[in-house]
């Protein structure tokens, strides 16, 4: 570029249509918020045209399905007005922040990886060697041994039951939920243990104070709020990764996910009971990237975002900072309690040749 | 825009052209017909037409238009793609008030391409670039209180790293 003469504002000197074209052009969120702290005039124009959500649609389309959580229901950096503003402006200052740092934020590339643990299930029938943790390994046999979850054993086909996942972060756009209900395939007649329909619910924590929940009680599901319900899913008798895609992406604030299965199809022949088991579970959509975060601010669900920088991390207290090592080195402690446990059975088990036929 | 390709540079019609400063131009009617503008004017006067004013676009700005529509006046799978990027990218290689004023005319005369790419060269501008340079480039006055300023920053943090 010469720098013979001096520039001139082209957004005085061409006008609005020109320059919006020319501001189409940008396709990184980060260029959007430097051209709104320019000056006063780009500051009003790049937010008064909505440039920060039209860039995130195009970067993300499927965001377009979750915009009236950001617009109308004020959940997300819920418009506050004081004497001074106007609700307008106001409204679209919020669509500007929040838009510009979801298409900053969340991941480029869609992930299936979006479990960070699972927290508990409704009921286990023995622990730990039928736990809900092995439903995180995507094969069904480990060493030979046989991964997978299963219920208790029930009279009633239509009992139901729960599995509690905390997803990798708080702020998701989830997609899809992949469910393989387990074959046994060392029972007679290898009988697959699936549910008759499948449901899912994503939310937060209802105690906000709360920052891990690891309990794994039966009380766990009481202590969450869920914001999003699926709606129900046939699921087939079929020893196969089942893909449920939801209607609609799901803008998932909280962080953590609830599989309803509802109804049972198999019973179990040496005691004419009826199960489910799971093999494995994962979901599947675009996380927040790690510095990128969201802080709830009551149990309405509404919520604030933050970005922490990797100069501020540093100072913050491992509770606050999402998605580091510290979060991680706290989850590999839980993982490891549990593996721990898990891993002495293992062993002990190691002198018995495996049985031809484990009772569930 | 394949128009009239075989045989175009032998016997192709010209069409005259005139522009806010009263030049009169000679161009070939493939490359003024690049312009959407232009296009609909000689179809809608027909053969009878003598010259087409075009008052919102003046002679030296006409001049690199015509240039351009010249260059791109046949389809471009014909000629050498890298050899057609380096010229475009050689042609919007201009100082700044010279390229607002054959972004306008591009717009007035409605060349498509020829809009995208000076959009593009103005974005490129921007690229990457903190608001301080922005305002360097563009020769913008920081009219921010302090606080306003740290209070945009604080908002968006992430895009001032």
């Amino acid at each position: 570029m010469r720098k013979m003469d001096s520039g001139c504002d082209f957004i005085q000197w061409l006008g609005p249509d020109m320059s919006i074209q020319i501001l189409e052009h940008l396709d990184d969120p980060s260029d959007i918020v430097r051209v709104s702290a320019v000056s006063r005039l780009w500051h009003q124009f790049a937010i008064e045209n909505g440039l920060s959500r039209q860039l995130c649609l195009r970067m993300f389309p499927e965001i377009s399905s979750a915009a009236h959580v950001i617009e109308a229901n004020n959940k997300i950096e819920p418009v506050k007005l004081n004497r001074s503003s106007n609700m307008e402006w106001e409204c679209l200052r919020r669509k500007h922040k929040v838009y510009s740092f979801l298409a900053k934020g969340l991941s480029p590339v869609i992930r299936n990886d979006c479990i960070r643990g699972a927290i508990s299930a409704s009921s286990t029938d023995n622990y730990p060697d039928e736990s809900i943790q092995n439903t995180l390994e995507a094969r069904d046999r480990v060493d030979n041994r046989p991964s997978y979850w299963s219920s208790k054993g029930e009279d009633d086909p239509s009992v139901p039951e729960t599995l509690l996942y905390r997803l990798t972060v708080k702020l998701s756009v989830v997609a899809e939920i992949h469910v393989q209900p387990f074959q046994a395939f060392f029972q007679y007649g290898f009988p697959i243990y699936s549910a008759k329909a499948i449901r899912f619910k994503i939310g937060h924590l209802r105690n906000l104070m709360e920052t891990e929940a690891d309990d794994f009680g039966n009380s766990a599901a009481d202590r969450f709020i869920w914001t999003y319900t699926s709606p129900e899913f046939p699921m087939v008798q079929e020893s196969s990764l089942q893909k449920f895609e939801l209607p609609e992406p799901v803008l998932c604030v909280g962080g953590y996910l609830l599989v309803e299965l509802l109804g049972r199809v198999q019973k179990q022949e040496i005691d004419a009971l009826y199960y489910i088991c799971i093999a494995h579970v994962k979901v599947v959509g675009r996380p927040a990237l790690p510095a990128f975060d969201v802080e709830m601010l009551d149990q309405s669900g509404t919520c604030d975002l933050r970005y922490y920088s990797c100069r501020e991390s540093a100072v913050k207290s491992p509770s606050l900072k999402m998605g580091g090592p510290s979060r991680l080195s706290t989850f590999n402690a839980i993982w490891n309690r549990i593996l721990g446990a898990g891993a002495g059975t293992v062993a002990g088990d190691d002198d018995d040749e495996p049985e031809d036929e484990f009772p569930i | 825009m394949a128009s009239s390709t075989s045989g175009s540079s032998s016997s192709s019609k010209v069409v005259k052209i005139r522009s806010s400063d009263n030049e009169n131009f000679e161009v070939e009617e493939a490359a003024a017909a690049r312009s959407e503008t232009i296009k609909k004017l000689l179809e809608d006067v027909g053969d009878d037409a003598d010259v087409i004013p075009l008052p919102n676009v003046d002679a030296k700005t006409l001049v690199k238009v015509m240039e351009w529509c010249k260059k791109h006046m046949d389809d471009v799978d014909e000629l050498n793609k890298e050899e057609m990027k380096t010229w475009d990218a050689e042609f919007v290689d201009m100082d700044q008030s010279c390229l607002y004023n054959v972004l306008l005319a591009a717009n007035f005369l409605n060349i498509k391409e020829l809009l995208d790419q000076l959009t593009q060269k103005v974005a490129d501008m921007i690229k990457g670039k903190s608001p301080e340079e922005i305002r360097a480039t563009f020769n913008i006055k920081n009219d921010f209180t302090p606080e306003e300023e740290a209070e945009i920053r604080k908002q968006n943090a992430w895009a001032f790293e």
